[in-house]
């Protein structure tokens, strides 16, 4: 056990944390959706000139060969920057990865340079109206032709769909086959008639996410990634690669919020109210018990190549502290934290989508308690 | 960054919860509890593995271990609720090294290391003293806020038994002038506050292995009652608390073998966290056994009492949390 990083994981601190001062993100564009996406498309532009876009990509795809340890340093140090996550965070993060495990040389060849560099965003198309939770019962089919495939259905909750080159879609391609069989992974091509993006209005009032119709959009047959019927498979892998990195981005900027308001509160001589003192220190702790988590996480997926119980737990964590925090804000700034266009007012109600997107709580309970404690499935 | 026991680590912790599997059953801790007394044959065995001393420094007889070896052992020791003195014996021997004087760690420390001297452990303050106390303590330890920390010799103490609703353990109240310690006091506390953390975190650890246990044995409505969401919501949630509470435990405790500077403020995170997880898994762990949790014949409420008692032990969680607000800087010390 050693709780200090190595010599080689400070030299790599060090070196980002210069190259982020050398480099800052610049003023975020609050309240505007187009620039603030192109704020992070130029980012992303400077990430990749830099040599940072992907630290945690093999360095033959262009990456550093992070270690997972690095590759949290890494998104720690993004948030501590105030910097945002590339525009491309989901090419990278979970596209790239992907065809890097089930891709064919040539789909290697045509795709993760494009995503590296930020030209081509990628966008993902899992999601249903009807698959959920139950992400296996997605309906959306694809009907073989002969050189490819005719797809058609509905997809929701698709981020960045309205800027997205490629799309990663699990369709059904087998109606006969059992649930989690029948499914494939494609690669769709965005810009083609037969896909339709549609903004989706969040209750902050933005649009991140989006509806995704298809109408027998085409995809060729080589752009099936993993093979036909390896779908579930395929998607597995871009789903565990979800929770990965990005907690300690979240964790920095939980940390950063809950230090900003101890200085509102400060300012404003509410410490001296012990109920307040007492949920900040509450507060505190439970970001400390979820960094410190996170890290034995990582030694786990080091070690052992997989995280080991205590893996489930962070995305919880996380989301109800990151909800609980928000409330207390409101609480200590009252009306003035509610003012439409208000920091705390986006952060308040932003945070309810933290307990559900990516995998709600009840079902990262029922993942808990089957997969880890070896509860029966649940009822 | 690796944030794991070791081999070695994982041997010692391997090797105490076999022991302790084959030694500290069931039916020997209800024997022990109905009769308030501690297992003599398993503390000489333990005492002879050298547990008691494996934190203490070789020059003073120990092992020269240091606190993570001292908590794995603890969390095993919990987790079996043993019948016998080792956190008050390993605490008090914690407390000597780093608070006492050369001359009080030469007297005692080989012995409580070697088992051959009990010791016994605790803090006095605004809410009155409580010791965890091994039956006979030779020596008795008290980590005082106001008034310093002092060691008691037997003979100058006046001891008053503590019965309390924790059958396992003996826990005593203490009066008498004895020597003052002289070391580092603050480093005293906050290892035998993250000792106690630990033992926190191994009975925590149990209650839910043992409801896992029964919620996928007992069946009502013609399925385990496990898989019910109610209850298995409740048993992850179990898990989250134990998870929290050991990682922070750990932290805590590397801190005070690697880097003293962080251990005050991980100390009493460890013991805050530890104190509310306890409390709230073993709670938990008697809802998910129903009725049959509920009676003397199941054997979670050992765990819940001794869950009560650590909770309280060198500190609830609100006195450590009032210190973690001061540690902070986000209210005024004092």
């Amino acid at each position: 056990m050693d709780l200090t990083f190595t010599e080689s994981e400070r030299a790599f601190r060090e070196e980002l944390a210069a190259w982020l001062a050398a480099n800052p993100p610049g003023p975020e564009p609050v309240g505007q959706e187009e620039a603030h996406f192109g704020w992070r498309r130029e980012w992303q532009r400077r990430l990749y000139e830099g040599g940072w876009a992907a630290v945690h990509w093999p360095a033959q795809y262009g990456g550093r060969g992070a270690s997972v340890v690095e590759s949290a340093i890494f998104f720690e140090e993004l948030g501590r920057a105030g910097a945002p996550l590339p525009a491309n965070v989901l090419g990278l993060l979970l596209a790239g990865p992907t065809i890097m495990l089930w891709g064919s040389e040539e789909q290697k060849e045509r795709y993760l340079a494009p995503i590296l560099s930020g030209q081509e965003i990628w966008c993902q198309g899992f999601s249903e109206p009807d698959a959920g939770s139950d992400l296996a019962a997605v309906k959306t089919r694809a009907v073989a032709e002969a050189d490819g495939w005719r797809i058609s259905g509905q997809k929701v909750w698709t981020s960045i769909a309205q800027h997205a080159k490629w799309c990663m879609l699990l369709a059904r391609t087998d109606a006969q086959a059992a649930k989690h069989r029948g499914l494939t992974y494609f690669l769709l091509d965005m810009e083609q008639e037969g896909v339709t993006v549609r903004p989706l209005r969040q209750i902050t009032g933005e649009s991140e996410f989006n509806e995704l119709f298809l109408d027998g959009a085409f995809v060729a047959s080589e752009n099936v990634l993993g093979g036909e019927g390896n779908g579930w498979k395929v998607a597995l892998t871009t789903l565990m690669n979800e929770r990965a990195g990005l907690a300690f981005f979240l964790q920095v900027r939980m940390r950063q919020l809950l230090e900003a308001l101890i200085e509102q509160a400060r300012r404003r001589e509410r410490l001296d109210d012990p109920l307040l003192v007492d949920r900040l220190v509450g507060l505190h702790m439970r970001c400390e018990a979820l960094r410190l988590t996170a890290y034995r996480g990582l030694t786990a997926i080091e070690k052992y190549g997989q995280p080991g119980p205590e893996g489930s737990l962070t995305k919880w964590m996380w989301s109800q502290t990151n909800q609980e925090l928000c409330q207390l804000a409101v609480e200590v700034l009252g009306a003035q934290a509610l003012r439409e266009g208000a920091p705390w007012a986006y952060e308040l109600l932003r945070s309810r989508g933290n307990t559900i997107e990516g995998g709600t709580t009840e079902i990262l309970k029922n993942i808990v308690a089957e997969r880890v404690l070896g509860l029966p499935k649940a009822r | 960054m690796d944030f794991d026991l070791s081999p070695e680590q994982r041997e010692i912790q391997a090797t105490a919860r076999d022991l302790l599997a084959a030694r500290s059953g069931p039916a020997v801790v209800r024997e022990a509890a109905q009769s308030r007394r501690e297992d003599a044959a398993l503390w000489k065995e333990i005492s002879e593995l050298g547990w008691p001393g494996i934190a203490i420094a070789e020059r003073h007889g120990g092992q020269g271990l240091g606190l993570v070896e001292l908590c794995v052992l603890l969390e095993q020791a919990g987790a079996a609720l043993a019948p016998v003195p080792l956190l008050p014996n390993a605490g008090a021997a914690l407390a000597i090294a780093h608070g006492g004087t050369p001359r009080q760690q030469e007297r005692w420390l080989p012995a409580l290391a070697a088992g051959s001297a009990s010791g016994a452990v605790g803090a006095a303050g605004r809410d009155g003293c409580l010791l965890a106390a091994a039956a006979e303590a030779d020596v008795l330890v008290v980590l005082d806020d106001r008034h310093g920390a002092r060691l008691i010799e037997r003979s100058q103490a006046q001891v008053t038994p503590l019965p309390s609703i924790d059958p396992l353990r003996t826990y005593v109240e203490v009066e008498g002038e004895g020597e003052p310690l002289g070391g580092d006091l603050a480093a005293a506390r906050d290892t035998v506050a993250v000792a106690v953390a630990a033992e926190s975190v191994g009975v925590a650890a149990r209650a839910l292995e043992m409801t896992l246990a029964y919620v996928k044995e007992r069946r009502q409505f013609d399925v385990p009652v496990g898989s019910f969401q109610a209850v298995s919501h409740r048993c992850a949630e179990m898990l989250l608390h134990t998870e929290q509470a050991r990682s922070v435990l750990y932290h805590a405790a590397w801190a005070s073998d690697a880097e003293p500077a962080r251990l005050p403020q991980a100390a009493s995170l460890a013991k805050a966290l530890a104190a509310e997880a306890v409390v709230s898994v073993t709670a938990s762990a008697i809802q998910a056994h129903g009725g049959i949790g509920f009676t003397w014949e199941a054997d979670v409420h050992w765990l819940y009492k001794r869950a009560q008692m650590n909770a309280v032990l060198m500190g609830g969680a609100g006195e450590h949390r009032r210190r973690l607000a001061a540690l902070l800087a986000i209210a005024p010390a004092g």
